[in-house]
């Protein structure tokens, strides 16, 4: 004897396991005739017989939503298989089986294979299999594919099965698609015969569902009037919605009684409860982030120490370097660019560290996807939909990444004013520069600041919305979302650890380049060298201070502002070449006059910069525009030069306005 | 009203719901929201929310290829946000 088994389940239904535990190494692999799909066979022997296995295209149902789900379906009408196997999950019977329940009214005899039958076992379900083979009138039996020990029950279900050739008693299921409007109607006008292999029954309930293959195949079939009629009774997607709810009844009433299980109560846990909270879930998820941000300061300190280190040692070189009579260009462009560089790159690593780690374990723990639900609501008042959150939080990483994030709305004025808003979230470099250069201004008040920062972000952020929300979107009626929140699990920390250390690595280098060239730039332009004379930048600098000092920025500082916009490292490589290169003279003439050490770069700028200026620097920087790739990305996706233009120009004024109202702030402080 | 029709029903208000809040309301359990939301999107009236996987940041070296970003997100960072689906118009 021989026969044909096709296996047939969901995707995670572990029928690839039972295929392969089956055939073993008696496999062919290709592809469906004309199609991308797998086609996976194989033949096994058994008492003598042999078997030939056809393992179908994992699928959801047997409606014409994919290739897959068409193959699957003419397999098993065109009768090729002398039994169907369809598989389910023990573990969440109430899901899996709507496979079972799509199959019901399909010709071809069947047996249900209830697999993971230990997994349901720990999850302290009791699966009463004979129960269900009552109601179903097919073989059914409990299985584990993991388990060697389970094949001979399966064989022996599908020696029974292939004898009885059963199939699954509908009646119940077709007293419930009775009751569905129409249902009647268009069952009628249907036979036997009018496609081979599917009952009246199930055409029925895929005109319902909509299946586009089985409405043509019956376009075909039937009179032009007839179809009509069935067009109009099904239209909308209420009828397809029904016909679902009748398998889903159908399910819970063979279920019923057949299953047992220990209730665990579906409550949500304790810290989802502060999240999802109503009131409580917002303040919870900024004093997270907040905290989470602080804690970064923690491993960054330390990394400050060695940058300040690298300042010292920098010191010294230079020192000795002119008493070795060595030129004060060679010193200036090693010591004043090269090192002094070096020692703010390696002070901002550790705050790229620190960040990137606060902000992978956050994501690690599931903190992420609980942060996009709280701030659902926050996004419809501000005109958004609840998804917009996503590409404000990938925006904590990269702008670009956020203004690509932003593809999935599909509203074009609701994508420009997500991604203007994500302009306004302090990028990767932001989180690189700003706690650096806040720590080297205003020491342990740093921490302070960068909470003045973030509560500035979400006004910025609401006050833009204003501004450009008018023009770009209209209030309308919107869905709320489902979401389906990850479990919290620990983080696993090797990946979390290799992704930090990556990322770090990923932006020294960057930063490296960036702050070379833009200091090599602008240390050059100011060279004046021992003449004591100005350099062309110096003297322009000069002519434009009255207009920058309104801003509350020495020129200075105002150029480095400028540099920001091409990307905010470069603020860094300015402040560099011009604090430092400024000096080289009176340097110079130090060392030559015998003088112990040269001046150190934190303290010329302490000395040079004012703190209201210094907060006036820092609060223009942070807000200015991400950067020139990011202004480039987002040109890209709203595909509007006006607007590109529009959004640009005013970060630009807003980060000197923002810039302007900190050192006014400021000089009310100290 | 049949229970599909009531989930879709309550999401009209515009407030996004987890599974286990919707299972609460609809005062069935969570495997139930599961299985009806796999239900509305096989026949179209809900969709699942895909964020673009290599989102063009040129910022690091895990962006190359186009393979999704290993240097802007942890790697598994995807399985961490969760799922989401919105309501498909016209429903």
């Amino acid at each position: 004897m021989s026969a044909t088994i096709a296996l047939l389940g969901q995707p995670n239904s572990g029928k690839s396991t039972l295929f392969n535990a089956l055939t073993g190494l008696r496999q062919h692999v290709g592809n469906w005739p004309g199609k991308t799909v797998e086609k996976k066979e194989g033949t096994f022997t058994h008492k003598g017989d042999t078997y030939s296995v056809a393992d179908l295209p994992g699928s959801y149902s047997m409606s014409a939503n994919s290739d897959e789900e068409v193959i699957t379906r003419d397999f098993i009408a065109s009768g090729k298989a002398d039994v169907v196997c369809i598989l389910a999950d023990s573990s969440q019977l109430e899901r899996s089986l709507f496979m079972l329940a799509d199959y019901a009214g399909l010709s071809a005899p069947c047996f249900l294979v209830l697999n993971m039958a230990d997994v349901a076992k720990k999850r302290g379900k009791k699966i009463d299999a004979k129960k269900i083979e009552q109601k179903l009138g097919i073989p059914v039996m409990l299985f584990s594919a993991t388990d060697t020990k389970s094949y001979d029950t399966f064989y022996a279900t599908l020696e029974r099965a292939l004898k009885e050739k059963s199939h699954i008693n509908v009646s119940a299921l077709e007293a419930e698609y009775e009751k569905i409007d129409g249902y009647q109607n268009i069952q009628q006008r249907i036979s036997d015969c009018t496609i081979p292999g599917y009952t009246p029954m199930w055409l029925t309930v895929k005109t319902l569902e909509h299946d586009k293959v089985v409405t043509a195949k019956l376009k075909n079939a039937l009179p032009d009037e007839v179809m009509e009629q069935i067009e109009q009774q099904t239209s909308g997607t209420e009828t397809a919605i029904a016909a679902g709810e009748c398998k889903f009844k159908w399910i819970d009433s063979i279920l019923n009684g057949a299953v047992t299980e220990t209730k665990t109560k579906a409550a949500l846990g304790k810290l989802d409860r502060i999240y999802t909270h109503k009131f409580w879930g917002k303040p919870a998820v900024v004093l997270t982030v907040l905290f989470g941000l602080l804690a970064s300061f923690i491993p960054a300190l330390p990394v400050m120490g060695i940058g300040s280190g690298v300042d010292a040692v920098n010191a010294m070189i230079r020192s000795s370097m002119l008493e070795a009579g060595t030129s004060a260009f060679l010193t200036g462009l090693l010591c004043d660019v090269l090192i002094q560089s070096l020692s703010y790159v390696i002070k901002m690593l550790g705050f790229v560290f620190g960040v990137t780690l606060v902000f992978g374990m956050l994501e690690e723990i599931g903190a992420m996807a609980r942060i996009s639900y709280v701030f659902d609501n926050t996004m419809g008042k501000l005109g958004l939909q609840g998804k917009s959150v996503m590409p404000f939080l990938v925006s904590f990483g990269c702008t670009m990444g956020g203004a690509a994030g932003a593809r999935v709305i599909d509203n074009w004025g609701q994508k420009v004013l997500t991604i203007a808003l994500a302009w306004a979230v302090p990028c990767g470099a932001a989180w690189a520069i700003i706690p650096m250069l806040s720590t080297v201004f205003f020491g342990a008040g740093a921490p302070l600041l960068i909470v003045a920062l973030l509560l500035v972000m979400i006004l910025h952020m609401w006050i833009t919305a204003i501004i450009f929300g008018r023009k770009l979107v209209k209030t309308e009626d919107k869905c709320g979302m489902i979401m389906e929140l990850p479990p919290y699990h620990k983080p696993k920390w090797g990946a979390l650890m290799r992704y930090v250390f990556g990322r770090t690595k990923d932006t020294f280098f960057r930063v490296v380049k960036v702050v070379l060239l833009v200091c090599g730039i602008f240390w050059l332009l100011s060279y004046g060298g021992s003449t004591g004379e100005n350099s062309i930048l110096e003297k322009v600098g000069l002519a434009i201070e009255p207009v920058t000092k309104f801003f509350g920025m020495p020129w200075q500082l105002f150029l480095a502002f400028i540099a920001s916009s091409v990307g905010k490292e470069g603020a860094v490589g300015v402040i560099t070449a011009l604090y430092s290169g400024g000096s080289i003279g009176t340097a110079f003439s130090e060392a030559m006059a015998g003088g112990a050490r040269a001046a150190n770069l934190n303290e010329l700028l302490l000395a040079n910069v004012t703190r209201p200026e210094a907060l006036a620097f820092i609060f223009a920087i942070t807000f200015n525009l991400p950067c020139v790739v990011a202004l480039a990305a987002t040109y890209q996706e709203i595909h509007s030069v006006k607007w590109t233009a529009k959004i640009a120009l005013y970060y630009t004024v807003s980060a000197l306005l923002l810039g302007c109202i900190a050192y006014h702030i400021g000089l009310l402080i100290w | 009203m049949i229970n599909m029709q009531k989930l879709l029903a309550l999401l009209k208000d515009g407030h996004s719901r987890t599974v286990e809040m919707l299972a609460a309301e609809l005062h069935t359990s969570a495997d139930d929201i599961r299985r009806q939301i796999e239900y509305l999107e096989q026949i179209g009236a809900i969709k699942r929310i895909a964020f673009p996987k290599g989102n063009g940041c040129s910022g690091c070296t895990g962006c190359e290829g186009g393979t999704g970003c290993k240097g802007c997100m942890p790697a598994n960072a995807e399985s961490n946000m969760g799922e989401m689906w919105e309501v498909v118009s016209g429903n």
